[in-house]
């Protein structure tokens, strides 16, 4: 059950953050069993507002923008990135269109390693998702939130339901199930 | 801890364990149980594949195609897909290796968080920055329908204007003007914000704008940078300007505003604005009267010599000149006499001169001093101002047939903008055409019908048109506003949709320099990023769609590789003047017209195919044959403003970049110390600067590069700030333009405004 709702997270977060439409995000954002109630173009126009544009978002879901600089997608960080997920063996269709460190993108790959281990017990990449999970992630995505959470506590219940999912998330991963031994 | 970073650091970077650790990785069965997402198990695990350290360079061509002087050819490395660094391509002379701080961006530009990413569509009305992101297809659904909907209601496609300008100046990206062609009878922002009195001044005199090859200033005896700043503009004409200097040429700075090349020059010459007109009359009479004006030339060459010098005797009295230029006569006669002595002399004219209300007949005044001094159709003379001279194009993009039946405005023809574009010469209509200068005014009163959608491609409404509050009223009733572009700036806050756009490394183009003479390829060097598309492929869509919902409705192709649409605007002329024998052969490198120095021949296109200082034309367009003195316009107000080009952003582009930021973080007002004394106001004060057109509050620097009575501040749009020194132009216009560019300039530098401080 525990294992359930723990890949049930992270993948409907990652649905939350590769949605692109509000029904997508809504079906995903439901699925989070969040009591709020919100319509699809409200919770959509939100969600831009803070994490895609058009216009400057209040936090950019990109590691590069808080690893390397400010403005910057596809750096050091997202190369990076790419060479890990080449490592792991997988390979990524939007190569050179969406930047691999685009938090939806990792949220993927970490759920796709956690399946691994939960739901088929292979641990071959098991060190590697470890790595990416306290040497990556961990070294931007609590920054972007807080930015996110900064802002949205005043304005958004959505927003800021999504980010405190995402938070405690990381923070269990990063602490209790994160290092099995 | 559970996982070594060393360990995993040598795995991922290290060739020999990343191999060793993949073929486990393919034993372990991995592949085959990933559930799959946006990353897929990759089926073709190579294990020799290099990594990252191994990958090598791969370089392309391209161009940069701001509104820029220069247009350097550039040489982009890419590595695994991604651009690393750019640099100026050494094939180039002229670039020789090196871009400006604007071009060494360009990195940082292509992969700016900023970008706009996917299409949008605002939904909460115009600037209540409520957007929701559409697909490609449902964008292009919108706009298609609402086109129909348009041309079924009223008959005529006049209701879509389009106002698109120098932001991209490559030739395929006529294609923008192109696809309203294809759609039927247009509204269309016309004319130019830029040079269009100047143009029509040289055009005039000479029957062309056709400046020398810039690299020839090297052997000029004796420069006079007339209104321009290269130093900050035009960087890479300065070593030729440096090494004529070097040579012992003089170069002279004739400005109102002490510059960068002010202080690179030999002399400085501080002018008052609008006055340098009468400044090359002056001159000329000095060199008539002592006998260096060149005879020969002028009875060969030259049509109503007679008429001018007659009109220089009896109206130009050197002491008027000498106190309404503000420089002493002494200094006049000196400048005069050693420009005729030095063979061959040259002057660059700069833009900012004709933005005047008699911008037109400065151009033409120095014209005709050059011309008196014999220093036209010299090799290293001329009276250079810019040249359309290796443009030749087939303009393939541009040129769409009308779909079979399309009615369009009966009214007057006129020409439209720096490149003339073709008219359908079997049809009795045309487009309607607005003037781009006035753009607020003339989208709010245009009738029958209304104007109801407007495309805005390449141009930021907000940051270079006039009268921001007439605009939002503007932009308010319109149903619909298109705005393509890469970042979201102060017009797509106005936008219903906002379409994201690639930059130049992500597709084909072509592209050339109004300066100078070289040609450059423009490769696609990496993916288009996010959903950005190139305009001509946003151009094939809305084409596919119309035909979908209405068979015939637009002639526009309906697929486009940009590569193929780059390759059909050569033709044998292009390949003639360059030498080459297909545009293959760019991928080599830049390659440079064959050299020709404009009238060397003695032919100009004007109507007696001489060069004129008596027109005809000018008499019944302008009202005056003789370049004339033509006094400003009178203040206003109790200061100048002048609002010249900043050498860190090309209008509104590059600001926004954030190291740009860092060294050039937010508009000042510049104010001489005197002026600022006058009304206590100190270095780092917040002013407020307005006029009867509004109020700009920012900070003051105080410098005495400008003169006391002026004010200076730069153009330009700063990203997160509504700044733009524009609203406080009224739309006044200057004295020419309408003859070769279908409306007259805008005497931006004819602006008169006061400030306190705040
Ligand atoms: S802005 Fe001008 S000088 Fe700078 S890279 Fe572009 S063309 Fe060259």
């Amino acid at each position: 059950m525990q294992t359930t709702s723990r890949l049930n997270d992270v993948k409907h977060l990652r649905d939350i953050f590769n949605a692109q439409n509000s029904k997508a995000l809504k079906v995903a954002f439901d699925a989070l069993n969040s009591s709020i109630e919100i319509s699809e173009e409200d919770l959509e126009v939100q969600f831009n507002r803070y994490f895609v544009g058009p216009m400057e978002p209040v936090a950019d879901p990109f590691a590069s923008v808080y690893l390397d600089n400010p403005d910057v997608v596809m750096s050091q960080s997202t190369l990076q990135v790419r060479e890990l997920y080449e490592t792991m063996g997988f390979t990524y269709p939007l190569k050179n269109v969406i930047p691999e460190d685009h938090l939806g993108v990792e949220l993927d790959a970490y759920y796709q390693l956690l399946y691994l281990e939960e739901a088929k017990e292979i641990t071959y990449l098991s060190e590697l998702r470890h790595y990416f999970l306290h040497e990556h992630i961990h070294l931007w995505v609590p920054r972007f939130i807080e930015k996110a959470l900064r802002e949205s506590e005043h304005d958004s219940k959505a927003i800021t339901f999504i980010l405190l999912q995402l938070k405690s998330l990381l923070i269990r991963e990063t602490t209790t199930q994160g290092v099995t031994a | 801890m559970s996982y070594s970073k060393e360990n995993v650091e040598s795995i991922v970077n290290n060739g020999i364990s990343r191999r060793s650790f993949l073929k486990g990785l393919a034993a372990s069965g991995v592949l085959s149980s990933f559930p799959g997402g946006i990353l897929q198990a990759n089926e073709d695990l190579n294990t020799k594949i290099p990594y990252l350290g191994e990958k090598s360079y791969q370089t392309f061509r391209n161009a940069c195609p701001r509104n820029c002087y220069d247009t350097c050819s550039i040489k982009t490395y890419v590595k695994d897909g991604v651009m690393q660094f750019i640099e100026g391509a050494q094939e180039s002379t002229y670039t020789r290796g090196g871009c400006c701080v604007k071009g060494n961006s360009y990195v940082k530009r292509v992969y700016s968080a900023r970008r706009l990413k996917y299409p949008m569509m605002q939904v909460g009305g115009k600037g209540s920055g409520n957007w929701k992101r559409i697909s490609w297809d449902n964008a292009i659904d919108i706009i298609a329908k609402k086109l129909l909907e348009m041309k079924k209601e009223d008959g005529t496609l006049l209701g879509a204007a389009l106002t698109k300008y120098s932001g991209n100046f490559g030739i395929t990206h006529y294609g923008i003007e192109g696809m309203f062609n294809s759609i039927g009878y247009t509204t269309r922002l016309a004319g130019t914000p830029c040079w269009p009195a100047g143009i029509d001044a040289q055009n005039l005199d000479m029957g062309d704008m056709w400046c020398n090859d810039p690299e020839e200033m090297k052997d000029s005896k004796f420069i006079i940078l007339w209104g321009v700043n290269p130093a900050a503009n035009s960087i890479h004409s300065m070593k030729y300007i440096y090494e004529a200097k070097k040579k012992g040429a003089k170069v002279v700075v004739i400005d109102p505003v002490f510059t960068e090349a002010a202080s690179k020059a030999s002399q400085y010459i501080q002018i008052k604005a609008g006055t340098d007109g009468l400044l090359a009359l002056g001159m000329a009479k000095i060199i008539i009267e002592a006998g260096l004006h060149d005879q020969k030339w002028l009875d060969a060459n030259s049509k109503g010599y007679k008429e001018y010098k007659a009109y220089l005797d009896k109206e130009i009295k050197l002491e008027n000149v000498s106190k309404i230029t503000g420089i002493p006569l002494a200094m006049i006669k000196e400048l005069a006499l050693s420009f005729a002595k030095a063979k061959p002399a040259t002057i660059w004219m700069g833009y900012g001169m004709q933005r005047h209300t008699n911008g037109g007949s400065m151009i033409r005044a120095i014209d005709a001093f050059v011309a008196v001094s014999g220093n036209i159709g010299k090799y290293a003379g001329g009276a250079r101002y810019g040249h359309l001279s290796t443009w030749g194009f087939n303009y393939a993009a541009l040129s769409m047939p009308k779909p079979e039946g399309s009615v369009g405005y009966t009214g007057p023809e006129g020409a439209k903008g720096d490149v003339a574009q073709g008219k359908d010469a079997k049809s009795n209509y045309t487009d309607r055409f607005l003037n781009i200068n006035k753009t607020a005014r003339e989208l709010l009163n245009a009738k029958e019908p209304k104007v109801r959608l407007l495309w805005v491609a390449c141009k930021n409404v907000f940051a270079q048109d006039f009268d921001r509050n007439q605009l939002i009223r503007a932009f308010q009733q319109l149903d619909l506003v298109v705005v393509a572009d890469q970042f979201f700036n102060e017009t797509a806050k106005w936008a219903d949709i906002v379409l994201p756009v690639a930059t130049q490394f992500e597709e084909y183009d072509v592209n050339v320099s109004y300066w100078h003479y070289w040609l450059t390829l423009n490769e696609q060097a990496i993916k288009p990023l996010f959903e950005v598309k190139s305009d001509l492929e946003i151009a094939a869509m809305l084409s596919k769609r119309m035909n979908q919902l209405q068979s015939g409705s637009c002639t526009f192709p309906q697929s486009v590789d940009t590569k193929a649409m780059m390759a059909k605007e050569f033709n044998p002329g292009i390949y003639e003047q360059f030498g080459i024998k297909s545009w293959e052969e760019l991928k080599n490198g830049p390659v440079k017209a064959k050299a020709v120095i404009p009238y060397a021949d003695g032919k100009f296109k004007t109507p007696s195919g001489k060069f004129e200082f008596y027109s005809d034309k000018a008499l019944e367009l302008f009202g005056s044959a003789l370049p004339a003195y033509l006094e400003v316009r009178k203040p206003y107000d109790k200061f100048r403003m002048t609002s010249p080009h900043s050498r860190w952003s090309l209008h509104s582009q590059f600001q926004n970049l954030e190291w740009m930021e860092d060294v050039h973080p937010e508009p000042y007002v510049y104010i001489n110390p005197d002026d600022a004394e006058a009304k206590m106001v100190k270095e780092g004060d917040t002013v407020a600067v307005f006029n009867k057109q509004g109020l700009l509050r920012l900070k003051a620097k105080l410098t005495d590069n400008v003169q006391a009575g002026t004010l200076l501040m730069y153009e330009q749009w700063y990203n997160n700030n509504i700044y733009n020194v524009n609203e406080l132009v009224d739309d006044t216009s200057s004295d020419m333009g309408a003859f070769k560019t279908g409306a007259p300039g805008v005497a931006l530098h004819d602006t008169f405004v006061n400030f306190r401080k705040l």
